[in-house]
């Protein structure tokens, strides 16, 4: 009686099975997984944008003087305005972005900008950017002094 | 009487003692069909984040034209975005991301593409089509915008939130303002129900279309 009884039992479970896994499955639809952005690369590129509206640059800079340099100002050929920005999260899990002014590069430091990061804001732009232009951005450094980048203007992926 | 029915045989299969599980044999497979298959069935749906069904805004497009949101829409699912055009680095990744989703499922006409602006006061309609146009964007692809009073009902009404953070002015003295915003791409189901909502800038396309695929 009782082997009948586990035997029953082992038919139930064999049964109960797929509902189980029905119900486990149902459980998790959402998903956040964070991805790397960085696809620029080293080469440095610029957005597209049209006329009058923003843009970003992005590139790196390497400071091989053997003191720390300061990122001063920043010009280009294609903005009324130019700064250095960061993108990043707010306490309250808002995305934002704000002005990185007289920017510190130690010794063998990289500055990389990237999408999601630091980046060039080319703001107010005096024409429209499209696939095959270039974008100049001059830095000026307090050490360095003039620095003199020139990128494409790409489609991201 | 459905759904109840298989709540409580969930409740026996998960809480009763062992006889009245075994008890259970013959009421499952007499009721097989109609609570395991259902069930199943069931998976196929995604949990309801915020159902539009009910709601209308009057939006208006890169074109110009009105958009009655969500009812203009309804059949199709839509990977809707939230994005300003001063914004040059994460918006971009936001789009970015909605093209990728859009090329990779080959341009399929269910699927409609929404960036909604939630800076209405500078994104005017021929500011969102200069913006479609840097992004050699297609059919399907909508950039809407509103009045500023009902783009706050809209925005509030699928929590997406945003403060002015960051302002300066031009050569001319005029006021250049940024915006911190909520980071999203949210998918609406054919009958206008939010069913998936993302990090917008940040998760990779791939998991969406892994999404879509579940319940299209």
């Amino acid at each position: 009686m009782k082997t009948l009884q586990q035997s029953d039992n082992m038919k139930n479970i064999f049964i109960l099975l797929p509902l189980i896994l029905s119900l486990l499955s149902c459980t998790s639809q959402k998903k956040e997984v964070p991805v790397s952005t960085n696809d620029a690369g080293l080469e440095g590129w610029a957005r597209p944008a049209a006329q009058g509206a923003m843009s970003a640059a992005y590139f790196t800079y390497t400071n091989t003087l053997d003191t720390a340099d300061t990122l001063s100002s920043l010009t280009s050929n294609v903005s009324m305005m130019t700064q250095l920005h960061e993108s990043y999260m707010t306490d309250d899990g808002l995305a934002g972005m704000r002005e990185m002014k007289n920017h510190v590069i130690d010794p063998d430091e990289k500055l990389v900008l990237e999408p999601g990061g630091l980046h060039i804001m080319l703001m107010r732009l005096t024409n429209d950017l499209a696939e095959g232009d270039s974008v100049t951005v001059t830095l000026n450094f307090a050490q360095a002094g003039e620095v003199v980048i020139t990128v494409p203007v790409k489609m991201s992926n | 009487m459905l759904n109840r029915g298989i709540l409580t045989f969930g409740f026996n299969v998960l809480f009763t003692k062992k006889r009245q599980v075994i008890s259970c044999y013959p009421v499952m497979k007499k009721y097989f069909l109609f609570t395991l298959l259902p069930l199943m069935v069931a998976c196929n749906q995604a949990k309801v984040i915020d159902d539009l069904n009910d709601a209308s805004f009057a939006l208006v497009n890169q074109e110009g034209e009105n958009v009655n949101f969500p009812d203009d829409y309804k059949g199709k699912y839509v990977v809707m975005g939230f994005i300003y055009t001063h914004c040059p680095d994460i918006c971009p990744l936001i789009t970015r991301n909605m093209v990728n989703i859009q090329e990779e499922l080959g341009y399929p006409e269910d699927v409609q593409f929404v960036g909604i602006s939630f800076d209405p006061g500078r994104d005017t309609p021929e500011v969102l089509k200069k913006y479609k146009n840097a992004f050699n964007l297609e059919e399907n692809f909508d950039f809407l915008t509103a009045d500023s009073t009902v783009m706050a009902a809209f925005l509030d009404s699928v929590r997406v939130r945003t403060q002015v953070s960051l302002s300066t002015e031009n050569e001319n003295g005029e006021e250049i303002y940024f915006l911190n915003h909520s980071d999203k791409i949210m998918v609406l189901d054919p009958k206008s129900r939010v069913i998936f909502e993302y990090g917008g800038s940040m998760t990779k396309p791939e998991y969406i279309i892994e999404d879509l695929a579940t319940v299209r």
